[in-house]
């Protein structure tokens, strides 16, 4: 899988705007409803939540990976957003989280979604990419740090 | 037509029976290897002795046939495809990158045993029989080259039922083997055309001698590399088609290709099979084609073992007893020399060289070929036929116990085999409140694992261990006690992290799920109602 084939700059913002774990779900939801990926947005909604419950998906140094299983989507969907104050996540660490990757992928396999997420965390594994991409100013300069 | 096939039937029928059962025989009773069981009862029920013994209208069940070899071409067909099966599965258990790290001093083995064999087969020959004065008399050469071959199907056979196919000895063992028998078809060539030259007069051809080892040792190297580079291209491709059954089929199919087009190349079919397996013996899917394979072998392999058995002709044997005996004992020697003092000197103790040299013992398919044309040119006798008749049969009968008895005990390679860079390798330790606990998720997560198109096989050792593979990516995952242990390469690790994550997140709604069931001891106590219900 190539990260360069799920993400675009109509799926990245750098000003996220909400204070909360829900608000800030919608708003990369919205991301990818305009993007005409996702249709079906309250279910597709509901399904994230849902899986936020179970276990929080805020993991350490202010990155969180909300997803979700869905049949509103055929092929796995990705989105990132950018919080430079940060969102109280429930995360693992207690830091707020700041760089979000969210995915949502069909209902039958969670592998796409692991084998991206998996890509995507060998990149933001470094500090040096995390500031990078808390200082992006641009959709482009996030694609940037992914080499897109 | 009708009559050649159902004799086929019955000779298939009764060689199954007689092999399974000897078989069984010698593996349970004798504690010897089946494979010496399977080749005892082929000389048994041969053309040679009970099988030449007329059976009312039926006449003969095995009616000696002439030519090199004494069995019909469909017999024999089906025996090939036997050996066929045997090298794609022994290619298939092969460790390949061990075998390309020994293939060095494999080659050293193999050349060690080839030259010293030869000399000494030929030289013993110019010793000891009246007519033949020089090296270069197409006897000597011929003795010489008979001397040679191993037999990589015996040796294969006996490493897979002692599990020592990937052990350091293991993999020199069949790699010289083969590196023997490309030899020993290179030298036969080098040999016909002389001695077609001093039979028939005239000067030796050595640009046309040259060119047919040209060819089949290039046959040989491209294979090897072109297997190694396409194999898992093509396994990729072929799980596509989302049948594993079908994906063991085909790269059988491709087996018995590349046996044919190497038996065009010059070389014996058996090298193209091996070639293929030791491709496919990287790839993700080797575990469920070898399966697959050495569940159809069952039925063929013993039927290969059994013919070879039946090419022994005692009475040709008896003519020459003295000289074959001392023959054999030459070419034991040979090879335990050839290759075991070469052993000594690529890493390997005093053990090891035995083990390889012992390993390096069996004479066989190559034995035969290479007399067979000597027979066929007239350059050696009926009776030096039954000389390597007898020495492929000694040395066959004889290296099985002893390479069961050599490989007891401890490592005959001296260093430490080399283990992953441990910077490189990560461990994710997960711990259960019980082993039943642990367990069940380790059933959860191989299913979680099995479905994004992983392979899950058994490893064989004391704690409970699975190598779990898709094809690059691979971990092992162990069981100890009520701790799940992953290991990897640390670039697989946020892949294994996230997939035990997201089962484990499975595994919490299982939990939920049992917490709302209805209480369990009402519904057994319902089971149990019903059970004496009026009516």
């Amino acid at each position: 899988m190539k990260i360069k084939n799920i993400l675009s700059p109509a799926v990245v913002t750098t000003s996220l705007k909400s204070t909360t774990k829900e608000g800030v779900i919608s708003e990369l939801l919205d991301l990818l409803v305009s993007a005409k990926l996702v249709t079906d947005r309250d279910a597709v909604l509901s399904a994230l939540m849902d899986r936020e419950r179970k276990m929080s998906t805020g993991i350490q140094h202010g990155v969180a990976i909300p997803h979700g299983k869905t049949s509103a989507v055929k092929n796995l969907v990705a989105c990132i957003g950018i919080k430079k104050d940060g969102v109280d996540f429930a995360s693992l660490d207690g830091e707020p989280s700041r760089i979000f990757i969210m995915t949502l992928s069909p209902l039958d396999r969670v592998g796409p979604h692991v084998q991206f997420l998996a890509e995507v965390s060998m990149v933001i594994k470094t500090e040096e990419a995390r500031e990078r991409l808390l200082n992006a100013k641009t959709a482009q300069e996030v694609l940037a740090v992914f080499g897109i | 037509m009708a009559h050649e096939m159902m004799l086929l039937a019955l000779q298939l029928g009764v060689i199954l029976v007689v092999t399974k059962l000897n078989g069984w025989f010698f593996s349970r009773k004798l504690k010897q290897p089946k494979v010496l069981g399977e080749l005892v009862a082929g000389m048994v029920v041969g053309p040679y002795v009970l099988g030449a013994i007329p059976l009312g209208s039926l006449g003969a069940l095995f009616p000696p046939v002439v030519g090199t070899v004494p069995v019909s071409p469909e017999l024999y067909g089906i025996a090939t495809v036997g050996s066929i099966l045997l090298l794609f599965s022994s290619g298939l258990e092969t460790d390949l990158p061990t075998f390309l790290r020994f293939s060095g001093k494999a080659s050293v083995v193999g050349l060690g045993g080839v030259i010293v064999s030869f000399l000494l087969g030929a030289g013993v020959t110019v010793l000891l029989h009246p007519a033949v004065h020089s090296i270069m008399d197409p006897e000597a050469l011929f003795l010489g080259t008979i001397c040679t071959a191993t037999s990589i199907g015996i040796t294969a056979r006996i490493l897979g039922e002692t599990k020592k196919i990937s052990s350091p000895e293991g993999v020199t063992i069949l790699a010289a083997a083969v590196l023997d028998d490309v030899i020993s078809i290179v030298l036969l060539s080098v040999v016909v055309g002389i001695s077609a030259v001093e039979l028939g007069g005239g000067s030796v051809a050595w640009g046309g001698i040259g060119a047919v080892a040209l060819k089949a040792v290039g046959f040989w190297a491209i294979c090897m590399v072109a297997g190694i580079l396409v194999a898992p291209h093509l396994t990729k491709r072929m799980k596509g088609l989302e049948s594993l059954g079908l994906v063991a089929e085909l790269s059988f199919g491709i087996a018995l290709l590349l046996a044919g087009l190497s038996e065009m190349a010059g070389l014996a079919m058996i090298i193209g099979a091996y070639i293929t397996g030791l491709s496919f013996s990287q790839t993700d899917v080797s575990a469920e084609i070898t399966e697959r394979v050495k569940a159809v072998g069952e039925y063929f392999i013993p039927v290969f073992f059994a013919v070879m058995g039946m090419m022994v002709d005692f009475r040709a044997v008896g003519a020459v007893l003295g000289f074959g005996i001392l023959f054999s004992v030459i070419a034991f020697a040979g090879k335990l020399i050839g290759c075991g003092f070469p052993a000594l000197f690529v890493g390997f103790n005093l053990k090891g060289a035995f083990r390889i040299g012992a390993g390096m013992l069996p004479r066989g398919e190559v034995t035969l070929i290479v007399a067979g044309i000597g027979l066929a040119s007239g350059a050696i006798g009926a009776d030096m036929f039954g000389v390597a008749v007898m020495t492929m049969l000694l040395a066959s009968v004889a290296a099985p116990p002893l390479l069961v008895q050599a490989f007891k005990g401890g490592s005959g390679y001296r260093k430490k085999l080399q283990e992953p860079d441990a910077g490189d390798v990560v461990t994710i330790e997960l711990d259960f409140p019980s082993e039943r606990a642990a367990d069940f998720l380790r059933r959860t997560l191989a299913d979680s694992f099995r479905s994004e198109g992983f392979f899950i096989r058994t490893i064989e050792g004391s704690v409970k261990s699975w190598q779990v593979r898709k094809e690059e990516m691979v971990f092992v995952m162990k069981r100890h006690g009520s701790k799940l242990e992953f290991t990897g390469k640390r670039e697989h690790e946020a892949f294994v992290r996230l997939m035990l994550m997201e089962s484990l997140v499975d595994f919490q709604e299982f939990v939920d799920s049992l917490k709302s069931m209805e209480q369990p001891e009402m519904m057994g106590a319902g089971l149990l109602m019903n059970m004496f219900a009026q009516k």
